[in-house]
């Protein structure tokens, strides 16, 4: 549905082997965006995990998984982020398209437009968009994909503050390092490019050693999410014009046998009693 | 480090010990996995499975203070299984030399040692002479009293059985270790040894380096590329403050600083300019007296002549040891009227930190200079005190922030790099060279007009940095690299007064070149300011980027990288060279050669190792105070006994009040640091970002303790040493685990030191527990081991 | 006497019950004035996990089908031509109307901003079905509206509009029907975007029809509700015989719907089904409780023809109705670590809008002329000062009363 050309999409290729855990990312993000500090006490979750959750205050933020597998220590780090779809569903979902994929890559938000039904929360298979909880006339929040920097010619604050782990570029240069990577050193990851074809493709693309799942990625579909309204939604049309015809059709019948027995009857009528006028 | 940050992308073994830089040298991380993404595997020796760890294609468990054990097993296989460089150790290390034959270990203690005052008179530890004074050698390394026999001998102990017995490291993770390090004994392979604050805070944290630099040299990977022992230099300009004599016993440029009984400059150059006859020995120190020379010409400029011996007599001379622990001892003493502390927070990060808050209760003044208020600049605040029965007056400087001043950095590879000032400070913050400045403007004043017992040192400083506001962060530099203070010709050159000194090599003992630091001689030249180049060019695809920046000495970016080649000059690895010698051109090509001549097979050529007085990298070193060969002994509190020999701790270490090693504290506790903070935390605890990301004070401890103490995630814990008590939110986590040592489990908990009462985010100081002891040669203390017991509950639980 | 002192003592007058609906309401709107003065997030329990609470859910997801009593009769009356059911349309589209216009209110409060609504007309996007079901509901609304206004301007004899509205009574059928089919069918639509959210009890491509054919039910079932309580609780006509009839369609579009929802579960929806047991359990409530029971009630003549079992089996179907919904919209996309349950406020706000139908549609019935309409009885015809231009017959305008609210319940 986007005009974008998604194999040049400006795409994220996050090399979870190579991620450090350092939250610089995190940080960078925060600062770019101006956002809110969160208050949190102690640690939310495994690791040094914090805060709790992606929020209207944190667009992205790594994840800790810290446990033991067959006797070994896994400490493993992820980067949760909008993960910028090729055909996103809050971008079909919301009813004024104040979610637009843009032709560089970025899916952006265009706040002016947003009525604020939250359709786009509930379309977003990787629960992305946050909302101003705190405020009387909230809007949604979430990963810019740091447009007004790429369109400055930078790139996006996460990526400059990253060490190791996040290459950026056109999306094919990134599926092609991301593949050479896994036949380079097959020992090290798992033979998946995650992002390559979930949700019908995203922006976002994802190299790990662990199982995805063990990393908690949720699992979801390989469809573009929105063709599956659109299976229903394309069938508007027909069916308002079924609907509308048909019933019109079905009362225009049905009273002209009234309007027709009317006036047999009206006639009968006529024709036995000579009608007198009143007044 | 020996080598610089680039380099490690060069390295077939990576090893991570005593250090964590995933998590405190992040950039790092950048080449450590680019030397992996070229089949580089990166080892991981930590207490703690670290955010490292889980980088790391090995991960060894050891117990904090065991690194000696740990390496003198390495060294050890290396020696049994004859896998060192031996061409390298022959030719470049001290191997073959004879010591003399008054040399003796004997169960722990080597010979010379002096019970009563905890010290080692050292006259057995030397090499035996020939007659010109040259140390007698033994080319088949097997003389017995040969350095390489004495060692082999010291280290058969070290059996790996034995080794992890006292590490509790699992045995096939210590021989994986073992056999993946001690492969690159060969030419043609790297491993480099990145080490840092887990290596130095230790009562033998000297020696632990020591092994770490033997193993290199047995395996010839000193000097070469991916190769080095790299310390991992903490604050981002410790590298540029110990350059320029932040400790006590240096000056510039790691120049002794003089001893009371060093009366007249030449009684100090007699006394630290080292000798040597070797003809094939560049004896670098013995430079000694140009650079102290030109050191007082930049001090007191025209005032200072040849014929008043270039007002040496105007520095202070030291008579003892004037270390952190060693003021911190006599503030407490009540020794201190006032106290300057700029940019540091003592009360938070020195050790046994409560102590120290006391003793500050005895000051009559204190200036704090810092971008915040620190706990240690309200120290009259903290709790448990009433600060209306604290007399102390306290002045706080706002101090500028590094991004807020111009001035040069010098990074852990050496590099200096001029950083330029990008926003102005908020307020009424000022620079710290503007506070300086305006210090000695005033002293100097003061002096002039009440005159002083001796004012002539404050009243003669040649102090000229302009007249602006601040002082000029140029001329300063310029004075640092030094210039002429008249016209001279020197090597066939001729220099004119004023001309900036192109390099070391021109710096003179009479007066006629004042440098304010030998080591960043060339790096202000005529040319212009070297630290300010950007040049991007990597002619030799080796990564050294010569026009970027400038580094320390005369833009060389591997050290001792003589050692990289052969005889010939040719290098051990020519796929990866840093310095090959072009026969044709009978030059150098590549990095900036450690000295000129030509290779060792040549006449008129020189050892590798110029900065040591022989030469040749020393496997057995006299030079440090507690023996020749690191020997592992426990950290001063351990749960328990020395496994190796009788000698608990460090003989050379004064056994200070305030240890306790009755039992009464079974854990072993180690402190260390989190990404997302910053040492004593004023910088990060104040910064809402951060604190979102770790907001309180918390232990690691392993499932099994939280087990038998009835903990849960999140439990508040109180953490008591000797020292004192803290309280802490429990973090129970696999990756601290409770490790076997000589037949027993003990435990051993983590915390990191960041926290303090004041600030954003507040919490309890692990410095409150670490006891004022350290190693036996720098002091550092030892932060990394020491006992504590844990309780469930706190005052605020 | 002044006008406030009119409509005060009017509403002394009142019922005690009907006294106590508007407290209700009263109430819900305080609470609505804290939602926009202290966020969303302070007054309810909707977060990142749950954007979608009480509001969405009973508000707008089950609100709209419990409203559709009024295209559907429209439609059996006017299009399938069974006149003598005439009598039920009025009360059906005012409930229908009332539905939607809280549904509207409900949405207002539950958006974010509000005040931005009306630019679903300003930025279309097609492939969104919140932009569907907003335009149709929009549309739907003022066909609603546009009915309701008939018996308005019976009772204030207003001939023109009345005739043109009379004029556009087909027209309106024809466009309410249309349009309830997409909006009805749309809402289930909203739902196959949560693709791996939605618990696959619910989840299947079929969810659409679902929600329309459960929808047509519905909308009879409110009808025999209503008509029935009216007749209890407010002195009407009992109209038991025209339920009677309707009750006849209700085997047919249940049975419909319940071979629609057991072959997309068998055929198109992929397991596991029984993974989660609350969830089980309120599938098992839903479907056998609330469709297959009231099926084979309405199978039966015997409940058919009496009122108070047919009542029954309609209230069974409603609350199949509103069960699904919100097993579609709010539990099967539970998340098992973090339960949703509504606030206080949210509850006030969803309760008075409850009252809020109810009193609302008490006092129309009170002032307006809506449940003795027999169109034969009005008066279509152009008014006297017009008849110049006409020059046709001029009929008598029937008096209309206001009807008494009969007292106890
Ligand atoms: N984010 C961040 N980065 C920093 C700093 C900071 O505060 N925060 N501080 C900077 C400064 S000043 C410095 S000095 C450096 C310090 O850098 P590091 O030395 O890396 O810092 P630490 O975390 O203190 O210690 C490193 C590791 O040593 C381990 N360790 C403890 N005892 C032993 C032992 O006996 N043997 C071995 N082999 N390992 C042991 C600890 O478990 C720890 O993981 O970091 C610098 N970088
Ligand atoms: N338990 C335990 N204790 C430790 C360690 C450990 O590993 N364990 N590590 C030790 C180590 S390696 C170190 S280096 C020390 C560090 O100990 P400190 O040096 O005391 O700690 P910092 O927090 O780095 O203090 C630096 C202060 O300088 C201020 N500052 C920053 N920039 C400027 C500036 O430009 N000008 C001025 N005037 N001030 C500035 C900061 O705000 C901060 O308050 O701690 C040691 N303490
Ligand atoms: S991840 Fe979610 S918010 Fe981001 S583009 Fe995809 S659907 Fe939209
Ligand atoms: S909340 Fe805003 S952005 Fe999201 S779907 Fe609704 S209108 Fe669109
Ligand atoms: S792309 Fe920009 S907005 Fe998105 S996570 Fe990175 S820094 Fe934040
Ligand atoms: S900055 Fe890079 S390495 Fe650090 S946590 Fe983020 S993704 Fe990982
Ligand atoms: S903290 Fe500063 S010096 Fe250390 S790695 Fe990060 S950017 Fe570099
Ligand atoms: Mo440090």
């Amino acid at each position: 549905m986007s005009k974008a050309n998604l194999t040049q999409n400006n795409s994220f290729l996050i090399d979870m082997t190579k991620c450090t855990g350092c939250r610089g990312c995190q940080v960078a993000c925060k600062q770019w965006n101006q956002l809110k500090a969160e208050e949190t006490e102690f640690f939310s979750g495994e690791g040094y995990q914090n805060p709790p959750a992606m929020s209207e205050y944190t667009f992205t933020r790594i994840k800790f998984r810290d446990y033991q597998k067959n006797g070994q220590n896994e400490f493993a780090f992820y980067k949760e982020m909008c993960m910028h779809c090729n055909d996103p569903a809050c971008a079909s979902a919301c009813p004024v398209g104040a979610f637009v994929k843009t032709e560089e890559g970025p899916v952006i938000y265009k706040a002016e437009r947003c009525i604020g039904c939250r359709f786009c929360m509930i379309a977003c298979p990787f629960g992305v968009p946050k909302y101003e909880w705190s405020k009387g006339l909230p809007l949604v929040k979430k990963c810019t994909g740091c447009y007004d920097r790429i369109m400055e010619g930078l790139k996006p604050a996460c990526v400059t503050a990253c060490p190791t782990a996040i290459s950026y570029g056109p999306r094919d240069e990134m599926i092609k390092e991301a593949e050479q990577r896994i036949s380079r050193y097959p020992d090290r990851y798992i033979n998946k490019v995650y992002g390559k074809e979930e949700a019908g493709g995203t922006a976002v693309l994802y190299l790990t050693s662990l199982p995805f799942d063990e990393l908690g990625f949720k699992p979801v579909t390989m469809r573009a999410l929105p063709s599956y309204t659109w299976s229903a939604l394309r069938l508007v049309p027909t069916i308002f014009l079924t609907v509308g015809a048909g019933l019109s059709a079905l009362s225009w019948i049905n009273h002209r046998k009234d309007r027709l027995k009317a006036e047999q009857e009206q006639l009968a009528i006529e024709e036995s009693v000579n009608p007198k006028e009143e007044n | 480090m020996t080598n610089h940050w680039i380099d490690i992308q060069h390295a077939d073994v990576i090893l991570a010990i005593g250090s964590n830089p995933a998590e405190n040298h992040p950039i790092s991380f950048k080449y450590i996995e680019k030397a992996m993404d070229n089949g580089g595997r990166l080892i991981s020796v930590d207490p703690r499975y670290t955010r490292t760890s889980s980088k790391a294609d090995t991960y060894a468990q050891l117990r904090p203070g065991t690194d000696i054990a740990f390496m003198g097993g390495l060294i050890n296989y290396v020696l049994q299984n004859d896998l060192m460089h031996r061409e390298y150790v022959l030719n470049y290390t001290n191997a073959a030399f004879i010591i003399s034959d008054e040399f003796d270990f004997d169960d722990g203690i080597f010979s010379g040692y002096n019970a009563q005052n905890f010290n080692y008179e050292k006259d057995s530890w030397k090499y035996q002479l020939d007659s010109e004074g040259n140390a007698l050698r033994d080319e088949t390394l097997q003389h017995p009293r040969s350095v390489y026999q004495l060692m082999k001998k010291h280290y058969i102990r070290y059996t790996p059985e034995k080794v992890c017995e006292i590490t509790g490291t699992a045995i096939q993770d210590y021989m994986e270790v073992a056999r993946t390090f001690c492969s690159t004994g060969k030419a043609g392979k790297a491993a480099t040894i990145m080490y840092a604050m887990g290596t130095t805070q230790h009562t033998h944290g000297t020696q632990n380096v020591r092994s770490y630099a033997m193993l290199q040299l047995l395996l010839g990977n000193i000097g070469i590329a991916g190769g080095g022992i790299n310390a991992l230099r903490g604050e981002a300009n410790v590298q540029g403050s110990t350059d320029y004599a932040i400790l006590y016993h240096i000056l510039p440029g790691y120049l002794k600083s003089p001893t009371y009984d060093n009366v007249s400059l030449s009684d100090y150059n007699t006394m630290w300019t080292p000798k040597n006859n070797d003809p094939k020995s560049a004896n670098w120190w013995g430079n000694t007296p140009k650079y102290m020379a030109s050191l007082l010409k930049a001090y007191w400029g025209d005032t200072a002549t040849e014929k008043n011996d270039f007002c040496y007599d105007y520095l202070p001379k030291r008579s003892g040891n004037y270390s952190f622990i060693k003021l911190m001892e006599r503030l407490q003493g009540g020794g201190f009227e006032g106290l300057v502390c700029m940019g540091t927070n003592p009360i938070v990060g020195g050790p046994d930190a409560g102590a120290i808050a006391n003793g500050l209760d005895n000051l009559k003044w204190m200036v704090a200079a810092d971008l915040w208020e620190t706990e240690t600049s309200v120290f009259w605040r903290r709790p448990g005190v009433d600060p209306k029965k604290i007399n102390t007056e306290v002045f706080l400087l706002p101090a500028a922030s590094s991004v807020e001043k111009e001035g040069s950095i010098s990074n852990s590879g050496r590099w200096v790099q001029w950083r330029y000032k990008a926003v102005n400070p908020p307020g009424h913050a000022e620079s710290d060279a503007f506070i300086v400045d305006q210090w000695v403007k005033n002293l100097k004043a003061l002096y002039k007009n009440d005159k002083g017992v001796f004012p002539e040192p404050i009243t003669d400083l040649a102090w000229n940095y302009g007249d602006g506001h601040e002082p000029d962060i140029s001329m300063i530099a310029r004075e640092c690299n030094g210039r002429f203070t008249r016209d001279v010709v020197i090597k066939d050159k001729s220099f004119k007064k004023g001309q900036q000194v192109p390099s070391f090599a021109y710096l003179q003992a009479d007066g006629s070149t004042a440098c304010g630091n030998w080591l960043y001689c060339n790096s202000y030249t005529e040319e212009g300011n070297m630290m300010q180049r950007r040049g991007s060019d990597d002619p030799t695809g080796m990564g050294f980027y010569h026009e970027w920046s400038w580094c320390w000495p005369l833009n060389r970016r591997v050290l001792y990288n003589r050692a990289s080649v052969d005889m010939n000059g040719k290098p051990w690895n020519p796929k990866k060279p840093i310095i090959s010698w072009n026969a044709m051109t009978r030059k150098w090509e590549g990095d900036v050669p450690d000295g000129g001549w030509p290779p060792m097979s040549e006449d008129g050529s020189k050892h590798p190792f110029i900065m040591v007085s022989e030469g040749l990298g020393r496997l057995f070193a006299a030079s440090l105070a507690d023996g020749p060969l690191p020997e592992h002994y426990e950290p001063m509190e351990s749960p328990v006994a020395n496994a190796m020999t009788s000698q608990q701790s460090n003989p050379a270490v004064t056994v200070p009040g305030k240890i306790d090693n009755s039992g009464k504290y079974p854990y072993i506790g180690t402190t260390y640091r989190v990404s997302e903070h910053w040492q004593a935390g004023a910088m990060t605890r104040n910064l809402p970002w951060l604190v979102e990301l770790v907001p309180d004070m918390f232990i690691e401890i392993s499932e099994e303790l939280a087990e038998w103490k009835g903990l849960k995630n999140g439990d508040m814990v109180t953490i008591s040493s000797e020292r004192g008590s803290i309280e802490a939110k429990t973090l129970v986590t696999s990756r601290i685990k409770p490790l076997r040592v000589g037949g027993k489990m003990v435990e051993q908990v983590g915390l990191p030191w960041h926290f303090g009462f004041n600030g954003l985010a507040t919490g309890g100081s692990a410095n409150m527990l670490t006891a004022a002891v350290g190693c036996a040669n720098t002091t550092i203390p030892e932060y990394k081991a020491f006992l504590c017991n844990v309780e469930k509950g706190g005052k605020t639980s | 006497m002044t006008t406030t002192q009119l409509v005060v003592n009017e509403i002394k007058g009142y019922h005690r019950f009907v006294k106590f609906l508007i407290f209700l309401v009263l109430v819900a709107a305080v609470a609505s004035m804290a939602r926009f003065i202290f966020g969303l997030g302070a007054t309810t329990n909707l977060n990142d996990t749950y954007p979608w609470g009480l509001w969405v859910s009973f508000d707008v997801v089950t609100a709209v089908p419990l409203a559709a009593g009024a295209f559907t009769l429209g439609a059996i009356v006017h299009c399938f031509n069974i006149k003598k059911l005439e009598p039920l349309v009025r009360p059906a589209i005012v409930t229908g109307f009332l539905g939607y216009s809280l549904v509207a209110i409900g949405l207002l409060l539950d958006l974010g901003q509000p005040h931005k609504g009306w630019q679903v007309l300003r930025y279309w996007n097609l492939h969104s079905p919140m932009f569907e079901v907003s335009m149709c509901v929009m549309a739907y609304t003022t066909v609603l509206f546009l009915e309701f206004l008939s018996p308005v301007a019976e009772k204030f004899g207003w001939h023109l509009p009345l005739r043109v509205l009379r004029w556009l009574e087909m027209p309106l059928v024809v466009a309410a029907a249309a349009i309830s089919t997409l909006h009805q069918s749309t809402l289930g639509t909203f739902f196959l975007i949560a693709v791996d959210k939605l618990h696959n009890l619910w989840y299947n491509p079929l969810l659409p029809l679902l929600f329309w054919v459960s929808a047509i039910s519905t909308g009879m079932c409110i009808i025999i509700v209503e008509a029935t309580s009216c007749h209890k609780w407010m002195g009407q006509p009992n109209e038991g015989v025209l339920l009677r009839t309707l009750a006849k369609v209700l085997p047919w579009t249940l049975g419909l719907y319940i071979t629609i929802r057991v072959y997309s579960l068998l055929a198109l929806s992929n397991g596991p089904f029984f993974d989660q047991p609350v969830l089980t359990l309120l599938f098992f409530l839903e479907l056998g409780i609330g469709f297959i029971l009231p099926f084979i009630m309405f199978t039966q003549k015997s409940v058919r023809n009496d009122d108070r079992r047919r009542v029954t089996a309609a209230l069974l179907v409603i609350f199949g109705v509103v069960l699904n919904r919100f097993n579609v919209s709010m539990f099967g996309m539970m998340d098992p670590n973090q339960i949703y349950y509504p606030s206080i406020i949210e509850s006030l706000v969803t309760i008075g809008i409850i009252a809020g139908h109810i009193l609302f549609f008490v006092l129309i019935a009170r002032y307006f002329p809506i449940f003795e309409h027999h169109p034969e009885t009005v008066d279509y015809s152009i008014p006297d000062r017009l008849q110049k231009l006409d020059g046709r017959s001029k009929p008598v305008v029937r008096g209309i009363k206001a009807q008494p609210l009969k007292a106890g319940s």
